[in-house]
């Protein structure tokens, strides 16, 4: 009898063992005439500053262009070259003087036209609230006439047309509020009926959207942060696209059932020094760690080839990118070098360096939802290891907390886009001067100041992209910042879907153009 | 004839107990020796050896750092095992001690040790685990730590009725009245009556407790990278387990035949002890 029980109990357990291993023939999930459109992505929550649709909340308001919800003055084209889209043209009146003509022909969701008095009230809420706009635009006064919105600046800001192509820069009815889960009336393709902040976002089509009419009947925008539960819901049919996908699991969708959409961007994994800390101040660290992390083999190896090794903040296709630069490559005699004539030696034999009875220890702060982050941080702390460095790997979805207390970290490695705006003083002024929001690391360089000072106030293109690279310079001489690689963006569709596109800016996801076959 | 046939199953049992010490004894020196079996690093990243199926060089492959999985295994086995014994020895020591304690001594002791240890069984164990780990900000002693203060009651209670049903026996009045001193009394007359019964849960907690630690590694509350740990060597290899099904195959087997086999051990030990008649 027992082993008879012994026996079901094994049959019952293989039974459930093989239960998910069935074949291609998986129930799909109840779908409305085949026009609904469900969308996984892993950066949709709070730990991404991307908490709900509402563009002027958190940091970057990436979902409410990215899920086709708004729209701006300005966008951008694949070559990252400005093109208008709310706006018809512009004219700088003066240095400090911009005229900007609107479309005569948008309308708000919820039925009110745009016109310059709205986007005027958009942008004055927008500076109220957004510290990073507020410091980006410099706004001064704003006048409205019918379909002309006049912006005066402060000083001179080359750069404000870029800076209204930004995410943030969606334009929102005001007037018709925002409610307490982030719902704004946008001027896009489709409409947040419900949103769970940093869980799902549940669209239905703009019937007034003036480009022409959205395709799918509704969009269920879904947050899946981790990716193997991505993979899994792309091959169950739970999900239609995925942005997110670990590049391991490429092959598992490389058939005729698949399509891929992916292209080069500026983001870039980076560290940011911690100069409160004692040990950062030391430059032999600093440059032992830029010089002893093998980027090439990190690219190649664990993003698969999805990636550029990075010199600087800018990809070397730029005008103003990293192939301008003088920097040094992957060095680790070099680095042993410097750490030796720093005094940081061996002397107790464990393989970790030492100086005045101080282990050669640094704390990696890190996140996982970007899953190329805890890669190299691994990397790292055996390629430092080899150099003597003992890398202490802290990867936790609370970073934007843990970065905030300035003795619990000494490097913050980080994804960025650095050139979202087109123009690289954004770059700049988000991570690397005093008054910049993402200087986490208390950064501070007289001459990068100067020189930030100066492209501010500079209109000819030419000029800035030498400005910014005499400053990339100056950030990579004081060895401040490590740039490791920058990312290739892809997403994964099923076959059947079409007008899913990647874009260089990581912008636009979900566009009028979305549909099945 | 009854007494015969006893002592044949003792025979068989004793048999079977020195079978299971002997493939324990085997699986220990295999993991403790590794150094002397595999001769890669554990943590020897080589990325121009980046996932190599199972060969001759690589008996189990390498993982996407090129690090060698049968290494990592047998590394990663000395870790989950010496913190699981580790985790074991704390709470059965502490949790004996301190139930024999309350049971001796009653009073206000034993009600607030005893309400503190009904207070944590009533919560779930693993969840309370998870948040205490997380506060500890993980690493295998914040892992061992959690586990250890929500699995101690287990063996107070355990210790203290036990405790309670011999402090009241003859022999233990005897042996009063002879002269011997309460540490007295605890020492010869009631630890050696407890230990059996607190050997054997303990023996059979091991795999449970393995299986919790390495569940507390696989949601990155345990080991940290680069320490290899079956639960942390899972939750890596997991979102490659349909393209590099090595990856897990190793650390899944080294959970699996750790819990059967000391599973099986703490069976066979309470057979063989045959705990259930001790008064």
């Amino acid at each position: 009898m027992k082993k008879f029980f012994s026996l079901l109990i094994l049959l019952a357990l293989a039974a459930a063992l093989t239960a998910g291993c069935g074949g291609d023939k998986k129930p799909e999930p109840q779908r409305n005439a085949g026009r609904v459109f469900t969308f996984g992505d892993t950066t949709f929550n709070a730990e991404n500053e991307e908490p709900d649709v509402n563009p002027h909340n958190a940091y970057a308001g990436w979902a409410c262009i990215r899920y086709g919800i708004g729209e701006t003055l300005f966008r951008y084209n694949d070559k990252m070259e400005q093109e208008p889209w709310l706006a018809e043209g512009f004219e700088l009146v003066d240095d400090l003087t911009w005229k900007i003509r609107l479309r005569d022909d948008v309308a708000f969701s919820n039925g009110r036209k745009m016109d310059a008095q709205a986007v005027k009230e958009c942008l004055e809420q927008l500076i109220k609230v957004h510290r990073r706009a507020r410091g980006n635009l410099n706004l001064a006064a704003m006048e409205a006439d019918g379909q002309i919105l006049t912006l005066k600046t402060s000083e001179p800001e080359p750069s404000l047309l870029n800076y209204l192509g930004n995410p943030y820069g969606c334009i929102i009815d005001v007037q018709a509020g925002i409610t307490p889960d982030g719902i704004v009336a946008g001027t896009g393709p489709y409409v947040a009926k419900k949103v769970i902040p940093s869980q799902r976002v549940e669209l239905e089509p703009n019937e007034k959207y003036w480009g022409g009419k959205p395709q799918m009947e509704k969009i269920f925008v879904q947050t899946i942060s981790n990716g193997d539960t991505l993979v899994a819901a792309l091959q169950s049919g739970q999900i239609d696209a995925a942005y997110g996908i670990p590049y391991a699991s490429y092959p598992l969708f490389q058939s005729d059932k698949y399509k891929f959409t992916g292209t080069a961007t500026s983001r870039v994994f980076f560290g940011q020094v911690n100069f409160a800390s004692p040990i950062m101040q030391d430059k032999a660290v600093r440059r032992a760690i830029a010089l002893g992390v093998d980027k090439g083999a990190f690219v190649k190896t664990l993003l698969w080839g999805y990636g550029e090794v990075a010199t600087g903040p800018f990809p070397d296709n730029f005008t103003f990118g990293g192939k301008n630069l003088r920097t040094e490559g992957f060095d680790p005699e070099k680095a042993k070098a410097e750490l030796e004539a720093a005094g940081w030696k061996d002397t107790d034999g464990d393989g970790i360096r030492e100086k005045n009875g101080r282990k050669l220890r640094v704390r990696w702060l890190t996140y996982p939802s970007r899953q190329e982050l805890p890669l190299l941080a691994e990397a790292a702390q055996s390629d430092l290891k080899k150099l003597g460095i003992d890398l202490i790997v802290n990867n936790t979805a609370d970073h934007n907390g843990v970065v905030k207390d300035p003795k619990a970290w000494d490097i913050y490695v980080s994804a960025f886009v650095t050139c979202g705006t087109g123009d690289p003083l954004n770059f700049f002024s988000t991570v690397c001067l005093d008054s910049s929001t993402k200087n986490r690391g208390g950064y501070h360089s007289d001459r990068v100041e100067a020189l930030a000072q100066e492209m501010k106030g500079t209109f000819d293109r030419q000029k800035r992209g030498e400005l910014a690279v005499q400053i990339q310079q100056e950030l990579l001489d004081d060895a401040a910042f490590c740039f490791f690689s920058f990312l290739k963006m892809s997403m994964i569709n099923k076959a059947e879907v079409q007008g899913l596109k990647a874009h260089t800016s990581d912008y636009y996801e979900i566009t009028k153009d979305l549909s099945f076959k | 004839m009854r007494l015969g046939k006893s002592r044949t199953a003792s025979g068989r049992v004793r048999r079977w107990l020195w079978i299971l010490t002997a493939l324990t004894a085997l699986l220990l020196l295999a993991v403790y020796g590794a150094p002397f079996i595999c001769p890669f690093d554990p943590q020897g990243q080589d990325l121009s050896r980046s996932l190599q199926p199972p060969g001759k060089e690589h008996i189990l492959g390498t993982d996407q750092y090129g690090r060698d999985v049968l290494a990592r295994v047998l590394s990663g086995g000395r870790v989950s095992i010496s913190s699981t014994f580790l985790l074991v020895a704390v709470i059965s020591v502490f949790g004996s001690m301190s139930g024999v304690y309350c049971g001796l001594r009653g009073g206000w002791p034993d009600r607030l040790l005893m309400g503190i240890a009904e207070l944590c069984l009533s919560l779930p164990g693993i969840i309370l685990a998870m948040a205490i780990a997380a506060v500890l900000n993980g690493g295998v002693l914040g892992a061992v730590g959690a586990l250890a203060l929500v699995s101690w009651p287990k063996y107070a209670r355990l210790a203290r009725s036990r405790t309670l049903a011999l402090k009241n026996s003859p022999f233990i009045y005897a042996v009063r009245l002879a002269g011997d001193t309460p540490g007295q009394v605890v020492r010869r007359h009631l630890l050696p009556n407890i230990l059996g019964t607190v050997l054997v849960t303990a023996i059979l907690d091991i795999g449970t407790l393995l299986m919790e630690l390495a569940g507390l590694s696989f949601l990155g509350l345990g080991a940290q990278p680069p320490t290899a740990e079956w639960g942390s060597m899972l939750s890596s290899g997991r979102s490659m387990l349909q393209l590099y099904p090595w990856l897990v195959l190793g650390p899944g087997l080294g959970i699996f035949i750790t819990v059967v086999l000391f599973s099986l051990l703490g069976d066979a030990m309470r057979d063989c002890l045959d705990v259930r008649r001790v008064p």
